[in-house]
């Protein structure tokens, strides 16, 4: 239950908490759509989307420090690959637009994720015509996420308890073995998972 | 009176050879309250599992599990799944949906109800188990002691008419146990109950199944049975605090 | 190699998008024709597990290290239908919720670690197969057709990354290809590794998949399979590969394929002018450095193996024997 971190603010009571899922959601994919095709050549457009975007966050009371750890946690991956853009002809200038750009999405991803619980997502996916199995293969897999995560932690630190010193290649061994024994594990409750399902009558 | 759970002659053996049973037979009258002791790997858990046909993955030819009336056999499995519940031992094996009221509303959504019915039903399970309010919390945000609460919800949402339980207090805090006890004694559902808690068996079940290694050692009152010191011990088991300050009579 | 919003052109996300949506609805179909409704929670949970593993860092050097990516482990545990379910579950929930590659982005994504990777890992695993065989075989089919996916899938990245203009093909496929040349050691490595512990525990999981008729694609859906591939190659790689005719190049040009830089340079990069000796066959050493990489990883493979399964040895007759099939 530690990693509630994850799913802390999703259901807090904020107006823009209180939006229906798929207006965030149709929302955010036309942010980050107009983001991507606008050209550079217009900045003032991206200024207009970063107060946007900014009013939105104050608006739906989570933490400023949380929004922008994860900004700070997730901009590095933009900035490695937007290096390559550096070694093209008026580099300097993509660079920049892609720098501002991938982190307006990313701020916009942010929001819809810590606004929209889970489950209504799979619910407007529902709606959406996304495919049945697609939806229950999702929901399964979010729901024993953190089981799973709890159950990585736990055969680490019935392992760390009992290592001392070890050598890269005996750590990469281990390390192994403990993802083999969680891929096993999860196999075995799967089968449990099924038993549950077909005794609620699941065919 | 009528029979809820007729078994006759139960065989069954993992491929693996862990946890067989060696003919086991026994019924169980509607309203009982029947407790399923034995030490660890003596087959309850696996006995359960034959109760709504989980297992064997074939069923015999002749058909040695009869639940009210109904034998158990490829076309009465998802009917007799109706009428018993079962309660697995982790709760979160069977608690897999988003949300309290989607994994509570799962099993009747199932078995056919509308929008309306399977409301009203999940209300009502919810009420019976202290959860009303939580419809929205994911399962990842509940404690262990209210995951069992969901499973029980989600058990009592198919109305079943016998409640089987897989070791329903392990991991549960004494707040935790009291309150699991207090509502199964509001049910009034056949009960049989396969558990380690001796003391819970002592307060809700009047009768007594023992098992050991696949078969049955003894069946009768729970007293009788779980005071007797020399049969607790022969069995990976001990007498409960709760008698050893009454004698047999 | 997830790609965040930004970086793709609308058209190349449009385009990928189209792919993946193809791909993963072949995918589902034929998962939900053939697959048995027991699959179903094992390839929810296979997907919740590929998450987590993904999260494990494995120490390579000071400050690096590796991890798993996991798609060719799912291709060959699951088969190609079920493992592409699986990683494009894991890529939509990373990027729905932990903005990890973006929403836009997704198609390629998807197309790439989800749809290329598996596949391709697959293919190339059956392929090893047939002349690789016992435990040790097994592994190292495993083990090169990881590193190869992963190049692969990288190679489909830098040209959608061309196509889109955000990058030159000469700069964006040798630092792909290059970097994931190296990472790709790592899955292999990693994958090999995992395989062997699952396969001392419940060795069942291991040896029964070349046989399980849950891995074989319909003919269809292998044929909707190997399109989207030679589709993408075309349209993604094809076009940047080095002595291209001058007609085609006309061509290439014409439809687009050639990239457009942004022509207001207020601020011009330092680095313009910027030129590694020899770039212009940059392309060329990175295929060579592929070939010799390629050679590197078999032997490899063939080592680890051997540590990994000392007393197999790949020969026909000797086998662990199956369960079931």
């Amino acid at each position: 239950m530690r990693h509630d971190f994850l799913d802390r603010y999703s259901r807090l009571d904020s107006p823009i908490h209180r939006l229906p899922t798929i207006v965030k959601l149709l929302g955010a994919l036309g942010v980050v759509t107009a983001s991507v095709s606008v050209s550079f050549t217009h900045p003032w457009f991206f200024v207009m989307v970063a107060g946007l975007l900014l009013i939105l966050s104050a608006f739906t009371t989570i933490p400023w420090r949380f929004i922008f750890g994860r900004l700070v946690l997730l901009e590095p991956f933009a900035l490695g690959i937007a290096l390559m853009a550096l070694l093209q002809e008026n580099g300097g200038m993509l660079f920049l637009a892609i720098l501002v750009k991938s982190t307006l999405c990313l701020l916009t991803v942010i929001l819809l994720s810590n606004t929209t619980p889970f489950a209504s997502l799979l619910q407007t996916m529902k709606r959406l015509g996304v495919p049945r199995l697609l939806v229950t293969i999702l929901a399964l897999m979010y729901r024993y996420l953190f089981v799973l995560i709890d159950e990585a932690e736990r055969l680490n630190r019935a392992r760390a308890s009992r290592t001392f010193s070890a050598s890269r290649t005996k750590k990469w061994h281990m390390l192994a073995s403990l993802i083999g024994q969680l891929f096993v594990r999860s196999t075995e409750r799967a089968e449990r998972i099924y038993a549950a399902m077909t005794a609620r009558g699941w065919k | 009176m009528n029979t809820a759970i007729e078994i006759r002659n139960l065989q069954f053996r993992y491929p693996d050879g862990k946890e067989a049973l060696s003919g086991v037979s026994f019924s169980i009258a509607d309203g009982e309250c029947v407790g399923l002791v034995g030490p660890n790997g003596s087959g309850k858990s696996t006995l359960l599992l034959h109760l709504n046909g989980i297992l064997p993955e074939a069923y015999p030819a002749t058909p040695n599990i009869i639940i009210y009336g109904k034998s158990l056999s490829k076309d009465t499995a998802a009917d007799i799944r109706r009428d018993v519940g079962l309660l697995f031992q982790d709760p979160d094996d069977q608690l897999f949906c988003p949300t309290v009221f989607e994994d509570v509303a799962f099993g009747p959504q199932q078995f056919g109800l509308d929008e309306e019915q399977v409301r009203n039903v999940v209300a009502k399970a919810l009420e019976q188990t202290a959860l009303l309010g939580s419809e929205n919390r994911s399962p990842h945000h509940l404690s262990s002691g209210e995951k069992r609460r969901v499973c029980l919800a989600g058990v009592l949402a198919c109305e079943p008419r016998v409640l089987a339980l897989d070791e329903p207090t392990s991991n549960l805090d004494p707040r935790g146990k009291r309150s699991l006890i207090k509502t199964l004694k509001s049910i009034p559902a056949t009960k049989i109950i396969a558990t380690h808690d001796l003391e819970m068996v002592v307060e809700l079940c009047s009768r007594t199944i023992v098992l050991d290694q696949g078969t049955i050692i003894a069946d009768g009152p729970t007293h009788q049975l779980l005071g007797d010191e020399q049969l607790m011990l022969a069995h990976g088991l001990e007498k409960p605090h709760i008698l050893r300050h009454i004698h047999p009579h | 190699m997830h790609l965040p919003d930004g970086f793709l052109d609308v058209k190349t996300a449009v385009a990928t998008g189209l792919f993946s949506a193809t791909g993963l609805g072949a995918a589902l179909r034929h998962a939900g024709r053939h697959l048995k409704p027991r699959k179903i929670p094992l390839i929810g949970l296979t997907a919740a597990f590929i998450f987590v593993a993904q999260m494990l860092n494995f120490p390579v050097a000071s400050g690096t290290s590796g991890h798993l990516l996991g798609s060719t482990f799912a291709a060959v545990l699951l088969g190609p239908s079920a493992a592409i379910i699986v990683m494009s579950s894991v890529l939509i929930v990373q990027s729905l919720i932990f903005a990890d590659g973006g929403i836009l982005a997704l198609g390629a994504n998807i197309f790439n670690m989800a749809i290329v990777a598996p596949l391709v890992g697959y293919g190339v695993y059956r392929a090893l197969r047939l002349f690789l065989r016992g435990g040790q075989g097994q592994l190292v089919a495993v083990g090169f057709a990881s590193w190869f996916s992963t190049v692969v899938a990288a190679i489909f990245c830098a040209g959608e990354l061309a196509w889109s203009g955000t990058a030159n093909w000469r700069a964006a496929f040798p630092a792909m290809a290059g970097t994931h040349m190296l990472t790709g050691l790592a899955e292999a490595a990693i994958t090999m590794l995992i395989i062997a512990a699952v396969g001392r525990t419940r060795p069942e999981l291991v040896t029964d998949v070349d046989n399980s008729a849950a891995s074989s694609s319909g003919r269809s859906t292998t044929l909707v399979y190997c399109a989207l591939i030679v589709i993408g190659l075309f349209l993604l790689v094809a076009p940047h590969a080095s002595p291209l005719p001058d007609g085609l190049e006309k061509v290439a040009a014409e439809l687009g394929f050639e990239h457009n830089a942004v022509s207001n340079p207020v601020v011009s990069s330092p680095l313009k002018d910027y030129q590694i000796p020899g770039i212009q066959s940059a392309s060329t050493a990175t295929i060579a450095a592929g070939a010799v990489g390629a050679i590197a990883v078999f032997a490899l493979s063939f080592l680890l193996a051997r540590v990994l399964l000392p007393r197999q040895k790949s020969d026909a007759h000797t086998s662990v024997s199956p369960n079931h099939q």
